[in-house]
């Protein structure tokens, strides 16, 4: 029942946040509501980096589905890093790579495609 | 009937005002040390409301008689905002000190009869109401 | 009322002031519980033990009454909380009682019946984690034809059960089994995309097996793939289909594919109750859940779900912490 999430500004159209733990029906909230404080300007770039998150479930997907929204609405551009097979795994089966911007640790796209 | 009177509610030593002319009333109305207490409290939240929510109001203080009873009604009002959803504010836990017993359902609580009004941008009036038995 | 415990409270404090023994103590212990019940309130204690006290030592300074009036006032707010409590946990037991009826109403509702095929073996489980299904299950067909929808709300309890009844009421629009899959789903996230709030999505698998041709085509929104078992090479594959889940964007494209059964070949499908299970040692994976299934392919359909289900049960030390529901077609 942990998790980190740090937003820091770069400038007010730039924001990475690095995320850590387990995003699940207990912790997805908080995440929702560290996400929610960000203001959406027009052409906004996030950038949610995801390498230290060890386990998510469905409810941590319908999390970023529904962030990954309001920043379209805003004209912005999401962009989540380094999930691990098993995170790309859900992002693969749910068709939302198709539609969201996703980006593999470079070591698990490796792994991915020697298989 | 007769007797009243009232403290505005500009500042938050104010609140100390009128709980000390709540406290006086009510001992001379005959109100032991229990329900002195309880009615200085409901008037203290009554005021700090009306400090915190309506920036300036009033606090009035009337000794009341219904049959042969002796009581004591307060009555405050105030120019304020006005109170969009009254239900809420009347639902357990609801208040920002949820689970501290405070905010008006204390105040309903701590005395026997309770009446709010309400406009939105006019402002709000609560009376309050406890009888000596 | 409170003069009856006054001077029960007064003797108990005079002997106390007397003799400090433990019997003394414990008859304190007793009247507190008589005092709860009777809801008096700290402050009335207070003013009652001050009351009894000046009865007893009425020799005692002023400071020491007036110290008494500080307690009075401080416990004001302790008698509030308290009552607010009561409130609260009165209003608790009615949602739960609210919570139990809408579960019932829910369970009728999405109650689907396990049709009877000449040629395919059907096993169903659907368990809920709480009291509210977030899983859906629903079988149409005719003579020849099977149609299966299993559904999973993104979410678990009340707003996952409410989704619910959308599909429901889609699926019940459609006529008959023999609509195509990818039809189906097209339908259904049209109905959704419209309804739903922001942060609420739904992964849908649909499949139609014609007896006839001992066909099982399907399409997938976002669903976890169903796993394919074939007889004859005695291994599982993933029946992938490519699709977005419902309710994301409106105009979505849905894969659709077919698979021939052949005699004891069977497909798996499941929501993420399944494949998400963990244990304490971690996840459980899928070649486990492969390896379960499999030691139990002899069996008929319902016999193989419900093992399924009580071994990850079992994996899971029975802390279902999703909705769980497994559903197997085998040719017979």
């Amino acid at each position: 029942m942990n998790i980190s999430v740090e937003l820091n500004t770069l400038d007010e159209l730039h924001i990475k946040g690095i995320i850590g733990g387990e995003i699940d029906a207990f912790t997805a909230p908080i995440l929702r509501e560290k996400l929610s404080d960000i203001t959406l300007l027009e052409k906004i770039h996030v950038e949610l980096n995801l390498t230290d998150v060890s386990y998510m479930d469905s409810t941590g997907l319908g999390v970023f589905v529904g962030f990954y929204k309001s920043v379209t609405a805003a004209n912005g551009h999401l962009e989540l890093t380094g999930l691990s097979s098993r995170l790309k795994r859900l992002f693969d089966i749910t068709g939302l790579v198709e539609i969201m911007d996703i980006q593999a640790t470079d070591k698990e796209v490796k792994i991915d495609e020697t298989v | 009937m007769n007797l009243r009177s009232s403290v505005d509610i500009i500042t938050e030593w104010d609140i100390v005002a009128a709980r000390q002319l709540g406290r006086n009333e009510a001992k001379d109305v005959g109100f032991g040390t229990v329900d002195q207490a309880r009615i200085t409290t409901a008037i203290s939240e009554l005021a700090r409301n009306i400090y915190l929510y309506a920036g300036k109001g009033k606090i009035e203080i009337r000794q009341v008689t219904e049959g042969n009873l002796r009581g004591l009604l307060v009555i405050a009002s105030d120019k304020g905002p006005g109170i969009v959803d009254v239900r809420k504010v009347m639902e357990d836990g609801y208040t920002t000190s949820g689970g501290l017993g405070a905010g008006l359902p204390g105040v309903k609580r701590l005395m026997d009869d309770f009446k709010i009004e309400t406009v939105i941008g006019e402002g709000t009036t609560i009376s309050a109401s406890k009888l000596l038995r | 009322m409170p003069q009856e415990f006054k001077r029960q409270y007064k003797e108990i404090l005079e002997q106390y002031t007397l003799r400090q023994t433990e019997h003394n103590l414990y008859e304190g212990q007793n009247i507190s519980r008589q005092l709860i019940q009777k809801n008096i309130s700290p402050e009335e204690v207070i003013s009652i033990h001050k009351a009894s006290l000046e009865e007893i030592l009425p020799e005692l300074p002023n400071d020491v009454w007036h110290s008494f009036d500080l307690l009075i006032e401080v416990m004001i707010r302790y008698g509030l909380a308290l009552k607010e409590h009561e409130a609260l946990i009165q209003k608790q037991e009615n949602f739960r009682m609210e919570m139990e009826l809408a579960a019932n109403v829910q369970q009728t509702l999405l109650k689907t019946k396990v049709p009877d095929m000449l040629d395919l073996d059907i096993g169903m489980i659907s368990v809920p984690a709480k009291e509210m299904n977030g899983d859906y299950t629903h079988f149409l067909h005719d003579d020849t034809t099977v149609g299966i929808a299993v559904a999973d709300v993104i979410g678990k309890g009340i707003p996952a059960a409410l989704c619910m009844s959308m599909i429901k009421y889609g699926m019940d629009s459609l006529n008959g089994a023999e609509t195509e899959p990818t039809i189906v789903l097209d339908v259904i996230n049209r109905i959704v995309e419209k309804s739903v709030s922001d942060s609420m999505f739904i992964s849908m698998f649909y499949g139609t097996y014609d007896t006839s041709k001992s066909l099982f085509t399907y399409a997938s929104a976002g669903h976890e793939p169903p796993l394919f078992y074939c007889a004859e090479s005695n291994s599982f594959s993933e029946l992938q289909a490519k699709g977005l889940l419902l309710g994301v964007i409106s105009n979505v494209k849905y894969e659709q594919h077919s698979i021939s059964l052949e005699k004891d070949d069977f497909i798996v499908m499941m929501t993420d109750g399944v494949t998400e299970c963990r244990s304490k040692d971690g996840f459980i994976d899928q070649n486990t859940v492969m390896d379960i299934i499999e030691s139990v392919r002899d069996q008929s359909a319902q016999d193989m779900v419900e093992y399924v289900f009580h071994k990850l049960e079992e994996l899971q030390e029975f802390e279902q912490r999703d909705d769980f529901t497994l559903v197997i077609f085998k040719k017979k």
